[in-house]
């Protein structure tokens, strides 16, 4: 292993490991509940949303052969945020579920998961070309963009601030039961799609020669999209959409240890949960006695810091 | 492991348009076959249909079975494929690239370094194995998708112009390498422009020229008619002179 990798992960480790002790005075019994009870959740939640969604972005950017996908391409986020503004709309008349389960991330999840399997079903037929599965994402993100345009209109004040609230990301206040619900999610997505890093790396010298070294390319694209679909939306559904990440962690992969999937895919994993870790720490400190929407935080990063990456990758 | 690639009667359509009508063609193993033909006869759609990248009517079996019934996976073991397209767009290690292609085997990663290195060194690309491929001249791209193929370890090779972007003792080494893969009982099917590289396969060579989508003539490399046919095929004179005991075919320039 290189030595950029071993620096890489020691950065990566070391930022997490001190996240939930920045900030704020820790002392005495209320200082260890903050941190057992709020701020180590709190990291384990933005450890395992930064890391689906770097891996998803980096599976995307190679099923896609395109660097600009990200986990949104496929109408996920889109997705979601309908679901979240029907919530919004229906939450008076629907009431609580069972469990306490959050009405807005049920139905976000449920919205997301269905309009991005049905991309990653085309995708996996094997009648649609990559292209027409990256355009087929991008009118069905149009569509429920409108739909969820067309809600907001309908709707009030009181539940256009909730749902704009929603759509500014952030990482909620959760328990170790909010952790443990999305874990499942989290760990099927890296397991499934760490899985694939062989035909992964077979794709990325293009989409037919991989074929004719024995990858089956519609069901890997499905697999990907599909389990990648499952980890994003539920991410999405509990935190909201959280810009950037998905699109720039794998870049600054790239441009630290290379391209090879075998690097690429798991540094993703490790860079994406220290960098949504540390956007989330700073989201807390930034503003005294309120918190930035963390959303707001990585895309006020994120957008810049790929405009150098890439102008630097050029020269 | 022997291995018969048989296309009978094969056509493949693209919308309104016809990219090749009824064309039969066998390539076993041991057998070299040259694919000749004008630019857009349909000599890498023909590829493609044998691949099972092209949907095609008739038939593309492969051992007399049809292609696409294959798993991916034991298609790969049977047929390899230089496609003509850039090997890469994205800063890959060579290495790493030529491994990707052992994607068929189920072995550790350093048995398939290992292949990888062996199909580099054959491929006389064993000097850039560290070097990023998207960095690399067309010419060494060329060789490192050769090793990929190589590394790939299937008994029949389909070839799109392998000497692409080579200089001419390149273009030789290649064709040379070529000929070794046949006489170690390769069965191989090689798209290509330049006629006179394929005296340096050595033993019999089939000639199949392609035009306008259809099979226009079959013939042995060595028989005297190949002048006239490829004079028919590409609407130019052909020439047949003798240099130094060898037969060199002449395209002869204006009328």
């Amino acid at each position: 292993m290189n030595a950029r990798v071993i620096v890489m992960c020691v950065l990566c480790v070391a930022a997490i490991a001190a996240a939930p002790f920045i900030g704020g005075d820790l002392g005495g019994e209320t200082g260890a509940f903050v941190l057992t009870s709020l701020r180590i959740p709190r990291v384990l939640m933005a450890c395992m949303v930064g890391a689906v969604l770097s891996l998803v972005g980096a599976c995307y950017q190679t099923i896609f052969a395109n660097p600009l996908a990200a986990p949104s391409t496929v109408g996920t986020t889109a997705g979601a945020t309908m679901g979240a503004m029907i919530a919004v709309l229906a939450g008076g008349a629907i009431g609580g579920l069972p469990g306490g389960l959050p009405l807005v991330a049920v139905f976000a999840f449920l919205a997301a998961l269905g309009v991005s399997l049905f991309v990653a079903a085309l995708a996996g037929s094997g009648r649609a070309r990559v292209n027409d599965v990256l355009l087929a994402g991008i009118a069905i993100s149009l569509a429920t963009g409108a739909v969820s345009a067309g809600l907001q209109f309908t709707a009030d004040q009181m539940q256009l601030f909730a749902a704009v609230q929603w759509s500014l990301g952030h990482l909620p206040q959760v328990n170790y039961r909010g952790v443990a619900m999305i874990a499942p999610f989290v760990l099927v997505t890296l397991a499934v799609l760490l899985a694939q890093t062989r035909a992964l790396q077979s794709l990325a010298a293009g989409e037919d020669r991989a074929h004719s070294q024995g990858v089956n390319v519609p069901k890997v694209r499905g697999i990907v999209l599909g389990v990648g679909a499952l980890g994003v939306a539920a991410c999405v559904a509990w935190c909201g959409p959280i810009a950037f990440v998905g699109l720039i962690v794998p870049h600054m992969v790239r441009m630290g240890v290379g391209s090879s999937r075998r690097v690429l895919l798991p540094m993703s994993v490790l860079l994406g949960a220290a960098f949504l870790t540390g956007c989330d720490t700073a989201a807390r400190l930034v503003l005294p006695g309120r918190e930035l929407p963390v959303g707001v935080l990585t895309a006020g990063i994120g957008a810049p810091l790929l405009v150098w990456l890439v102008a630097r990758g050029r020269r | 492991m022997a291995a018969d690639l048989e296309l009978i009667g094969v056509t493949v359509q693209a919308g309104e348009k016809r990219l090749i009508r009824d064309v039969s063609l066998r390539v076993k193993s041991g057998e070299f076959v040259a694919l000749l033909g004008p630019n857009g006869a349909g000599k890498t759609t023909l590829l493609r249909a044998a691949l099972g990248l092209a949907r095609c009517t008739g038939s593309a079996l492969l051992n007399g079975r049809p292609v696409r019934e294959f798993s991916g996976r034991r298609r790969a073991g049977l047929l390899a494929w230089l496609p003509q397209q850039a090997l890469v767009t994205e800063p890959l290690e060579v290495l790493e690239l030529v491994a990707g292609a052992r994607y068929r085997f189920a072995e550790t990663r350093a048995a398939a370094l290992e292949a990888a290195r062996q199909a580099l060194q054959r491929a006389g690309a064993d000097g850039f194995v560290a070097r990023i491929a998207s960095t690399l001249s067309g010419g060494e791209q060329q060789r490192v998708a050769i090793a990929a193929l190589l590394a790939q370890d299937a008994p029949l090779l389909l070839l799109d112009e392998p000497a692409n972007h080579l200089d001419p003792g390149q273009q030789i080494a290649i064709y040379r390498l070529l000929g070794e893969l046949r006489a170690q009982g390769h069965g191989v099917l090689c798209v290509t422009h330049d006629v006179n590289l394929l005296a340096h396969i050595g033993g019999e060579v089939r000639v199949v020229g392609m035009a306008g989508g259809r099979a226009r003539f079959e013939s042995a490399f060595d028989a005297a008619e190949l002048a006239a046919h490829l004079g028919e095929l590409y609407g130019v004179p052909f020439d047949a002179l003798a240099h130094e005991g060898r037969r060199v075919l002449l395209a002869r320039g204006g009328p």
